[in-house]
């Protein structure tokens, strides 16, 4: 008897279980465990079971559809404009690259153009999605668009001023987006700190290229601003919410900073023999073992 | 033009020397400031000995002091992140307990498998349930703390919290031959937000097989 009914009770949460998965997105793999189990069932017994309860399980589950469909489709719509806010920091920051002494003003007029439009046109679809528990809810849809836009805003204020714009500054700059009855998006600590930790990497290439163009001052001022980074954050990544990723990031660093360092110290070690323009493959050249695709 | 001489000096005498010693000599004093140096240090890095360098160039007072608003910036994150990390290890604290709760309730409701009388199995397990409650009372106090942050712990007790709700669905079966709604759950609980109900179909198949072999 026992037997006749769980087999229908599970039939039954089998049927609701799947109208459900095929209704959401929803992940499929535990279907499969209850699927078999029913179809065991099935061909093992034949007397139905009680049909008392089988609308409301029916309503239960079809509200339990509807909510994951809600959810699912708001992430799908986080992931896109997470996706157009990288790419678009990306030409921020491949934007201010180009940046010499000669054309300094009109690199960093565009490129603030440039963070102003992502902003405006694409962080803003965030702040419509992104209420209430959903900022640390569904933080893996959009953290790395985030992060790439403290990478290239942090960036620019580094080469319009030559310092560190702060969270609060960054996150002051992104309260005029939203309307005052929604909740403002803010840029948590994680996500700020893991864009700072790729901001070293742009620093790098910076560095090396300012000097490449003779700027070597400017090079010793990048020196010292990375070295400080580093300084700061490695008192922080063993505190961080699964810092695995922010430790890669960290051996990443420490390589870039000595990328930095070499250069500069072989510019001022060998200052009066130094050539602008020598090629990475010339063996005395302090540049060897920094590869083409990293300049 | 003398330091970066002196700087030279260092940097080959610490790349080309055998004994490591020397240059950790000169780093002594930065330890303070480099909680993880040891264990970069000790690993054989190719990009040891140029980080020796740092740390003496460091030292000249050539370069300007790191800005005190910067210094200030990140002594808030630390100390963020130090609130966080005690807040998750409470959070661990009470899930540990909530798992040995669990473990005590699914050994007793395995004697199902055994034939044994049903309301006497569910007994035992059912003593288990007011002392889940008052744990995810304990849960809920700790999670008030940081409003808004649900979510951010949330990976900490979801797995377990699942396997409740699947025990729990199943000796509501048991009692009534019906599925728990998650209201229901949520009474027996006193919880405040939808978890695991994906998890049922699990458990509930997991018996009729083994009571159909």
């Amino acid at each position: 008897m026992l037997l006749c009914s769980s087999s229908a009770a599970i039939r039954r949460i089998s049927v609701s279980w799947l109208i459900m998965a095929n209704n959401s997105n929803f992940k499929s793999h535990r279907l499969s465990r209850s699927d078999d189990a029913a179809l065991a069932l099935e061909s093992s017994t034949k007397r139905p079971g009680t049909m008392s309860t089988h609308s409301s399980l029916k309503d239960a589950f079809s509200s339990y559809a509807d909510h994951l469909n809600a959810l699912n489709e708001k992430r799908e719509r986080i992931v896109k404009a997470s996706r157009d806010v990288t790419m678009n920091s990306k030409k921020v920051i491949f934007q201010v690259h180009r940046i010499s002494k000669a054309n300094r003003e009109e690199v960093l007029e565009k490129a603030e153009k440039d963070l102003a439009a992502v902003r405006d046109q694409h962080i803003s679809r965030l702040v419509k999605e992104l209420q209430g528990t959903d900022f640390w809810k569904l933080r893996r849809a959009y953290s790395p668009g985030v992060q790439e836009y403290v990478e290239a805003a942090t960036f620019f204020k580094f080469c319009q001023t030559g310092t560190l714009l702060n969270l609060d500054e960054i996150n002051a700059s992104l309260l005029s987006l939203s309307d005052p009855s929604l909740e403002p998006l803010q840029i948590n600590l994680l996500d700020y700190l893991l864009g700072l930790a790729d901001l070293t990497g742009e620093l790098m290439r910076l560095a090396i290229g300012r000097i490449s163009d003779g700027e070597v001052e400017y090079s010793e001022r990048i020196c010292q601003f990375v070295r400080d980074i580093y300084r700061e954050l490695t008192l922080l990544v063993p505190l961080m919410d699964d810092g695995s990723d922010m430790k890669t990031k960290m051996d990443t660093m420490l390589q870039s900073v000595v990328k930095i360092e070499n250069a500069c110290f072989s510019v001022r070690v060998r200052g009066s023999e130094y050539i602008p323009l020598l090629g990475s493959s010339d063996p005395s050249s302090f540049l060897v073992g920094v590869s083409d695709a990293e300049l | 033009m003398k330091s970066a001489l002196r700087n030279a000096y260092y940097f080959t005498l610490s790349r080309y020397s055998l004994n490591p010693n020397p240059s950790l000599l000169h780093i002594v004093p930065f330890i303070s400031t480099f909680p993880s140096l040891p264990s970069v240090l000790s690993r054989n890095h190719p990009f040891r000995s140029p980080l020796c360098a740092t740390l003496m160039t460091g030292g000249d007072s050539d370069s300007p002091q790191t800005s005190p608003s910067l210094e200030k910036q990140f002594e808030k994150f630390r100390v963020q992140l130090e609130d966080s990390g005690s807040l998750r290890e409470r959070i661990r604290a009470v899930v540990l307990e909530i798992e040995s709760a669990t473990r005590l309730m699914q050994a007793s409701l395995l004697l199902v498998h055994q034939s044994k009388p049903i309301p006497e199995v569910l007994q035992k397990a059912n003593s288990q349930i007011n002392v889940l409650k008052d744990l995810y009372n304990k849960l809920a106090e700790v999670v008030r703390e940081c409003p808004g942050q649900y979510y951010r712990y949330h990976g900490d007790w979801r797995s377990e919290t699942q396997m409740v709700v699947s025990l729990l669905a199943f000796m509501h079966w048991l009692e009534t031959g019906n599925l728990l709604m998650h209201t229901e759950a949520e009474e027996k609980l006193g919880c405040i937000e939808q978890f695991g109900f994906c998890f049922r179909p699990g458990g509930l198949s997991c018996w009729c097989l083994f009571h159909v072999k």
